[in-house]
């Protein structure tokens, strides 16, 4: 049997692994941007807590991703389902970009743009909403394009601790030592980055032209 | 002499110091601008017009001294509203490059609440005035020359009808022809909408064509506040420095003339001068 | 009429500006349809849009029902003696039920198990008492066989809405194996009588038993066990290589191992109760049961059903004899009389 006839003979689990992953990948980023992208307008408003924000996440960033999972196993209520855990491990991966993105997209507004708004009586939160964000959009998108890819390849690990999504195909294969199954995993996953990163890169591309006409 | 008014000022500067990071950026500025007059604050680089603009519409608050305006200082006004009571012009406009023209002009009564037709109108009304044509307002700045960008400032900065209008080098952007153009036109402005004006630029001749009077300053402090006519017959050193520098400089066409030389205080020039 | 920038304009042009104020300006001039919010609408509409439409299409899985009503999903562990009841319990299913049934073996270990089954991806796998007790409800273990198994199904149904199924027979314990013909010429049994000989015997364990609580300590603890040196430690696949080949006496293994009645090794006998009970049972989401009650009584059959020995035999069928896990369950349960 080959991969193709592989694949549509168990195509049930596929699409549902598929789900799965897509769950998993997709409730983490969007809980880290919720968190992430105020953050990142707060530091620029409060600079002095710039440092401490960014590298706490960077810190988290760092620790090895399986570690982070085995860390919140036995935290109660998030220990106690995996996806729980595995959402909320993803979530706090992809603060960084979110964060540092958001803070340097905002910074990066031309400060005679944002002057000219603010000595025409706009409100600080007029400021954020009709001129620094729409003007750091692209860069914000950049971040959780960055967010979204990471977070399915991140997923893939959590099958190691029993999340599910396409990791569990992988690890099954790996056990069975059966490229069929592991590649069941691997392909679809390897897809669902690439077609988010180019949807997303779409949308990033045409953020940043429309202001790229002055 | 200036002429005596009887209505307060709208702007008023009382022995104003301003300070940053210990430097001192204006030391002791007392100045005033009426409704209907138009102030030129003339002088170069690093001699404190654009800070003395920007005290006016509290981007920045004296160090020492208070800024009026309207007869209230500014450290007591709501900053959103003293600001949106004044007009604000700067080179190359600051337009948003992400709003269209029509969106642009329409900012401050949009954020002020006008109804749509009110504010359809009046940008069609600002575009005219400022001489656009009206098939401009759904492009983006981008899209427009400089001079059609600096009308769009110009037009952005009258759109509520503010009391106020400050501009900074406005035009220094533009090249001679439209920036004399400009300058022009907006002298007819003026004259029609009686607002209190305080224009900084650092060319002479700008500067005697729009004013009602000049201040010029140098290094932070205020030098001189003449009107066009006195500040043309002064004696003062540095007044004959400017005036000298510009007058050396129109023969072929060549209009920013740099700032003037560099003896600037009173121990005389390297022209000759004219016996006091 | 609208100033060029080439032109100069002249004194005039301030009348000609305020005669164009009052012209009728064409219909045809537009900007923005949607009109005055503050929020630059126009702009960021499609972009808008496209993002509700990713957020959606991110949540939406989530929302997606974890139950799959037609089918069957049996799971396990990823060692031959899990296979080998997986697949019985799928055959058995099949067979009696005829509902289709799902396969998804070789999942890592007990957690993944757990947390597998407490989400709905899998309705059934073959489990342990002793380590549900240890591993999952994390108690000490300690009671006979029927007290462990009394407490792990009440625990499961009250915490996890798990229904546990009867024994099925075996006891897939910890197994502490010497040489056939030292059991025989020595007329040894249980473990107590071999304690005595242990002074001239070596010992060879697995790297977990060493570190196990309940493991080798404990166990010379409670038998006195003394041996000349401290036991060798090795990897699990070597261990019975060794007693073979008489460079260890004594070692620690699975009592269902494939290969203890092939080599002719003897599994002494625990008789004072030193290893809590590992009975094999099946782990059953009550959801499922719910709607397929059928799938209890077929898996009910098989209570009881497979000795000691025959597990053995089984793994060995597919450990040593490298036949098909599939072929060696269908032709068990056919001699069992289980299936057609």
């Amino acid at each position: 049997m080959n991969f193709w006839q592989f694949m549509i003979s168990n195509r049930q689990q596929v699409v549902e692994l598929t789900l799965e992953h897509i769950t998993l990948a997709g409730v983490s980023t969007l809980i880290a941007a919720a968190i992430g992208i105020p953050l990142g307008i707060l530091i620029t408003r409060s600079p002095n807590l710039s440092k401490p924000i960014l590298g706490s996440a960077n810190v988290i960033q760092t620790i090895p991703s399986l570690a982070l999972f085995g860390f919140l196993i036995p935290a109660p209520w998030i220990g106690d389902r995996a996806s729980r855990l595995a959402i909320l491990a993803l979530a706090l991966y992809c603060l960084l970009p979110l964060i540092r993105n958001t803070y340097a997209g905002i910074r990066s507004v031309d400060p005679t743009i944002v002057e000219a708004g603010r000595a025409m009586g706009l409100t600080d939160r007029q400021l954020l909403f009709q001129v620094e964000l729409p003007l750091a959009s692209g860069v914000i998108v950049a971040g959780i394009r960055l967010a979204v890819v990471l977070s399915i390849g991140l997923a893939t690990i959590a099958a190691a601790i029993g999340a599910g999504g396409l990791g569990e195909f992988i690890f099954r294969g790996l056990a069975m030592v059966n490229n069929q199954v592991i590649l069941a995993g691997a392909v679809p996953a390897a897809l669902l980055a690439l077609a988010a990163d180019s949807l997303l890169g779409l949308l990033e591309r045409r953020l940043n032209s429309l202001h790229l006409k002055s | 002499m200036t002429p005596p008014h009887t209505p307060a000022p709208a702007i008023q500067f009382d022995d104003v110091s301003f300070r940053l990071n210990g430097r001192p950026l204006l030391e002791n500025l007392t100045l005033s601008v009426y409704n209907g007059e138009t102030l030129v604050l003339l002088g170069r680089s690093g001699s404190g017009k654009t800070t003395t603009l920007k005290l006016i519409n509290a981007l920045r608050l004296p160090t020492q001294g208070e800024v009026r305006v309207s007869g209230r200082p500014t450290t007591e006004w709501d900053p959103i509203r003293l600001r949106r009571g004044i007009g604000y012009v700067i080179q190359d406009g600051g337009l948003f490059p992400h709003f269209t023209v029509e969106r642009n002009i329409a900012l401050v009564p949009r954020i002020e609440g006008w109804s749509r037709d009110r504010i359809h109108a009046r940008v069609r009304e600002l575009l005219s005035l400022v001489g656009l044509d009206a098939s401009l307002a759904s492009r983006y700045p981008g899209e427009l020359s400089g001079g059609q960008r600096q009308r769009v400032g110009v037009a952005r900065a009258l759109a509520a009808d503010p009391p106020i209008l400050i501009l900074d080098e406005a035009f220094g952007a533009l090249d001679p022809i439209t920036r004399s153009g400009m300058q022009k036109e907006f002298r007819a402005l003026q004259q029609k909408m009686q607002k209190a004006v305080v224009f900084v630029t650092h060319d002479l001749r700008e500067a005697m064509l729009l004013a009602d009077r000049i201040a010029l300053m140098e290094e932070g402090r205020l030098i001189v506040d003449l009107t066009v006519e006195e500040f043309s017959k002064s004696q003062h050193p540095l007044v004959r420095a400017y005036i000298e520098a510009f007058s050396g400089s129109t023969q072929a066409g060549s209009t920013d003339a740099e700032s003037p030389p560099a003896a600037a205080t009173e121990t005389g020039t390297t022209h000759t001068r004219p016996p006091q | 009429m609208r100033f060029r920038t080439s032109d100069r304009a002249p004194e005039g042009q301030l009348t000609i500006a305020r005669r164009v104020q009052r012209r009728e300006f064409p219909a045809t001039i537009d900007s923005s349809p949607g009109g005055t919010t503050d929020f630059p609408r126009q702009y960021f509409r499609t972009e808008a849009i496209c993002a509700s439409l990713l957020a959606l299409a991110l949540l939406l899985p989530a929302t997606a029902c974890a139950d799959h009503p037609n089918r069957i999903v049996v799971g396990s562990k990823n060692f031959t003696e899990q296979l080998v009841l997986g697949e019985l319990f799928a055959q058995i299913i099949e067979a009696r039920t005829h509902l289709p049934v799902e396969r998804r073996f070789y999942l890592a270990g007990t957690f993944i198990c757990q947390q597998a089954i407490l989400a709905g991806r899998i309705d059934i796998y073959p489990e342990y008492t002793g380590t549900a007790l240890t591993a999952v409800l994390k108690q000490p273990p300690s009671g006979d066989k029927q007290d462990v198994y009394r407490r792990v199904q009440q625990a499961y149904e009250k915490q996890f809405n798990l229904t546990i199924g009867p024994p099925l027979g075996f006891n897939d314990t910890f197994a502490i194996v010497i040489r056939g013909d030292d059991a025989r010429r020595l007329n040894l049994k249980t473990l107590s009588q071999a304690a005595a000989f242990t002074p001239k015997w070596r010992a060879g364990f697995g790297y977990e038993f060493m570190e196990r609580p309940d493991g080798y300590k404990g166990l010379a603890a409670t038998y006195d066990l003394r041996f000349a040196e401290p036991p060798r430690v090795m990897d699990l696949g070597l261990l019975t290589r060794a007693l073979i080949q008489r460079q260890v006496d004594l070692i620690a293994g699975n009592n269902t191992d494939g290969l203890i009645r092939a080599l002719d090794l003897f599994v002494l006998e625990d008789d004072r109760h030193y290893f809590p009970p590992y009975e094999a049972v099946a782990v059953m989401r009550e959801g499922m049961l719910k709607t397929h009650p059928e799938v209890k009584s077929a898996l009910d059959d098989l209570s009881g059903q497979i000795t000691d020995d025959d597990m053995r035999q089984l793994n060995y069928a597919v450990d040593g004899q490298h036949q098909d896990v599939t072929k060696v369950v269908h032709e068990f349960l056919v001699k069992r009389k289980l299936m057609q």
